[in-house]
């Protein structure tokens, strides 16, 4: 115990940290009937905390080429000690990382969290949700199967409907014009370096808002606020939040037991498109409205129709904090309250029509 | 580099020069520079006239330079239809079927001539069609046996390669169906005029049809194209062998190559069926009501316990792969990779067909020696598949164990909270 207080001692000394002790214990998180809430972005952490270390774990064994990535998952699934665990982990990991995230972003929506002064936070968080579908779209191909190759197909061409830059976004994408070795590599690369990088980044900015601002409360539940007791971060918070975390890691046990990621068959660039394909359950509700719209509407292609407005879409979401002026008694607009319900149940209601195949 | 460039484009002067030199070929039918036959035919109203001329352009003689009247004589640079189309100038209207196949083979049966156009084709279609059952009729003076016309068209020819060839794999047997499945113009021949019915119940016709598999025998694959006839009961088994090699080299080692020829009874047919011949099933084999060995064969011969052996050993390697294959894909469907096992048991299955290659000997031991390496082929899949659930009840466990362990985290953290904040 000496030798801890010593440490810290010579620490403190050098680099002063006082001022961060004082700022930890007097850190609390408000309590009221909505606290709940509060859980959702330490839950997403903690999966992307898996994701990085379960991928670290695939990185020794995986090899990011055509002609090896899929024999080298296959191999991690079947001859690496505890790999069909590793690799299992590693994809319901980046699921329930998105599930979260949604939870935490609609959460925060709901709140009214995203007004000002918090307007930065709001949209570093809807740059990580981002980042993270782009984990999930880029780690798809990785295993170079069948259904991943066409996913990766047809998701990619989407971006060839960008105007001007289409042609370019998609060679830029797949690294030449059609799905190949090449694409997987660079995949790899976005999926490995890139996003990593940036979400490091942007994962840093956004949780010093949080610790600079503070908690947010809605201004409806400011009273009860006041009145309760609000809890200490440290430990009690921390413990509160582990309990969370525990609960996640069981999910994750008993999905990756249970249910292990399947694998499929190789990818085969000159075999013919397995009927039904479908991109991952996120991008579901995207895919499934593309797929609606007719071949033109207006004289102008149905699917760059459909893209543009999901772009547009995306933009309000993006500048909620701006173009919410609030109600004059206090609170968030009573329109972007209801527009919040509509976004959800159009989301919610979309994914489940399409496992449920609604749209076959 | 150069200089290897300049000598590439010498030589391809050199051979151009040469090429333009060159006179054309004496006997070659040169495209006539005005040809009146298809200009007049093409602005008649009248369309069984019009038709021809409609249908040249996709006709493989025209777009080999041999115009209407390479076919039908005549003159095609007049313009007066009188002196165009002059008898006395060879000029010939509509065929007789019995000119037909002469007309064709006063082309098709000259080697010489047809190394110009195609070299591969062979010529001795002729010959062959005057052996044919049609031939034979035509000489006799039937009218209403098949022409060359009648399969390959008048008009519009396109060569057999070519999809919308009526003789084309895929087209063939609808083709011999306009006449074969006349039951009125068959019955004249003593034909039954089911066979083309008959044939589309078959596997060749499903492998033909459904797997697009060119190579599947058709009408003319086991009748000959042009000699077109029933194979002899002794040719049956050399029909059925082109292809079938091994089960032939079998069944010319069993007893019953020379029992089959005692008793006039066609090889492979007398099991199989001549033209809706089925996928072969294990139940076949046996000498009770519906079984093949029965037609020859008594309960208690020889013959009869030979079956019964061989139907045993099959039934046992059915059964073991069945089985096996539904233990594999149970463990699969539980997210197990079971590769090796599939491997194993595709081990299994062709030990399987080449026991049913090995019943053509209607040799028992030959037959077991077969199913017993597919059933070892099957145990050890099955051995994947017991270690597959083996380690799918190990994970279980574990998982088990691994919860528990975090409910009792969550439980004392859970605790820890409660006591702080009491």
């Amino acid at each position: 115990m000496r030798a801890l207080d010593k440490l810290w001692h010579a620490l403190d000394e050098r680099l002063e940290l006082d001022p961060i002790v004082e700022f930890v214990a007097h850190k609390v998180v408000p309590r009221h009937r909505h606290s709940w809430a509060y859980y959702f972005g330490g839950l997403t952490m903690f999966f992307l905390f898996v994701q990085i270390a379960t991928g670290i774990l695939l990185l020794l064994y995986y090899r990011p080429t055509a002609e090896a990535a899929f024999e080298s998952v296959q191999f991690i699934v079947t001859r690496v000690p505890f790999g069909w665990l590793v690799r299992s982990v590693h994809s319901w990991s980046a699921n329930l990382m998105i599930l979260s995230a949604f939870a935490h972003m609609f959460s925060v929506y709901f709140m009214g969290s995203y007004a000002k002064p918090r307007e930065l936070t709001w949209w570093s968080g809807f740059a990580l949700l981002g980042l993270a579908m782009g984990f999930g779209f880029s780690g798809y191909l990785l295993p170079w199967n069948t259904l991943s190759y066409f996913a990766t197909q047809v998701g990619t061409d989407m971006v060839s409907k960008v105007p001007f830059a289409g042609a370019w976004l998609l060679k830029f994408l797949r690294g030449g014009s059609e799905v190949t070795g090449a694409t997987l590599t660079r995949f790899f690369g976005f999926h490995v370096a890139v996003l990593p990088m940036l979400t490091a980044v942007l994962l840093a900015g956004h949780l010093a808002f949080i610790q600079r601002q503070g908690m947010h409360v809605p201004s409806s539940l400011e009273e009860e606020a006041k009145r309760r007791k609000p809890i200490r971060f440290v430990p009690n918070f921390m413990l509160r939040e582990g309990v969370v975390w525990l609960l996640g890691l069981a999910a994750l046990a008993a999905l990756a037991a249970f249910f292990p990621w399947e694998l499929g068959t190789k990818a085969d660039p000159f075999a013919s498109a397995p009927a039904g394909i479908k991109p991952e359950w996120y991008f579901l509700f995207m895919f499934e409205t593309l797929k609606l719209l007719p071949a033109h509407l207006f004289g102008i292609e149905g699917e760059l129709l459909g893209l543009g407005a999901f772009a547009a879409g995306g933009l309000v979401w993006f500048l909620v904090p701006v173009l919410d002026r609030g109600r004059p008694g206090g609170g968030r607009g009573r329109a972007f309250f209801v527009l919040g319900w509509l976004v959800l149940a159009y989301i919610v209601g979309f994914t489940f029509a399409s496992f449920a195949g609604v749209f076959k | 580099m150069t200089r290897q460039l300049a000598n590439a484009t010498l030589a391809i002067l050199l051979a151009a020069g040469a090429r333009a030199a060159a006179p054309p070929a004496a006997a070659a039918p040169v495209r006539a520079v005005k040809d009146a036959c298809l200009t007049c035919h093409a602005k008649l109203s009248d369309e069984r006239l019009r038709k021809p001329a409609e249908l040249a352009s996709a006709d493989i003689h025209q777009t080999q330079g041999i115009s209407c009247a390479g076919c039908h004589g005549g003159n095609p640079a007049a313009d007066d239809p009188t002196v165009a189309m002059d008898p006395r100038k060879g000029f010939v209207g509509k065929f007789t079927p019995q000119a037909i196949p002469e007309m064709c083979g006063s082309c098709h049966s000259n080697a010489a001539y047809m190394l110009r156009y195609a070299p591969n084709i062979p010529t001795d279609q002729l010959s062959q069609y005057r052996t044919s059952k049609h031939g034979l009729a035509l000489a006799k003076g039937a009218t209403d046996v098949a022409v060359c016309s009648s399969c390959h068209g008048a008009h519009g020819v396109r060569p057999p390669s070519d999809a919308r060839s009526p003789v084309y794999p895929t087209r063939i047997v609808d083709t011999c169906a306009r006449c074969h499945a006349d039951v009125a113009l068959m019955s004249r021949y003593g034909i039954k005029g089911n066979e083309v019915a008959e044939y589309k119940k078959s596997v060749h016709y499903a492998a033909l049809v459904e797997k697009n598999d060119l190579s599947a025998p058709t009408c003319k694959s086991c009748h000959g194209a042009h000699g077109a006839t029933p194979p002899g009961v002794s040719s049956v088994a050399n029909v059925c062998g082109t292809c079938h090699v091994s089960q032939l080299e079998r069944f010319d080692q069993s007893p019953h190559k020379d029992a089959f020829a005692a008793l006039e009874q066609p090889a492979c047919e007398a099991c199989h069926s001549n033209h809706a011949i089925g996928h072969p099933q294990d139940s076949w084999i046996g000498v009770a009501d519906k079984q093949v060995c029965g037609a020859c064969h008594s309960a208690g011969d020889a013959g009869a316990v030979a079956a019964g052996a061989i139907s045993g050993a099959l039934a046992k390697a059915t059964a073991a792969e069945t089985a096996a294959r539904a233990r594999v894909g149970k463990v699969k469907r539980a997210g197990m990779l079971m590769d090796a096992a599939d491997v194993k048991l595709e081990d299994a299955h062709q030990a399987y067909i080449m026991a049913t290659v090995e019943i053509h000997t209607v040799a028992v031991a030959r037959v077991e020696k077969q199913t017993e390496v597919a059933l070892a082929a099957t145990a050890a899949a099955d051995k994947d598949a017991a270690a597959a659930e083996a380690e799918i009840r190990y994970r279980r466990t574990g998982l088990f164990v691994s919860l528990i362990v975090i409910a009792v985290a969550m439980v004392t953290l859970a605790l820890k909270v409660r006591s702080m904040e009491r």
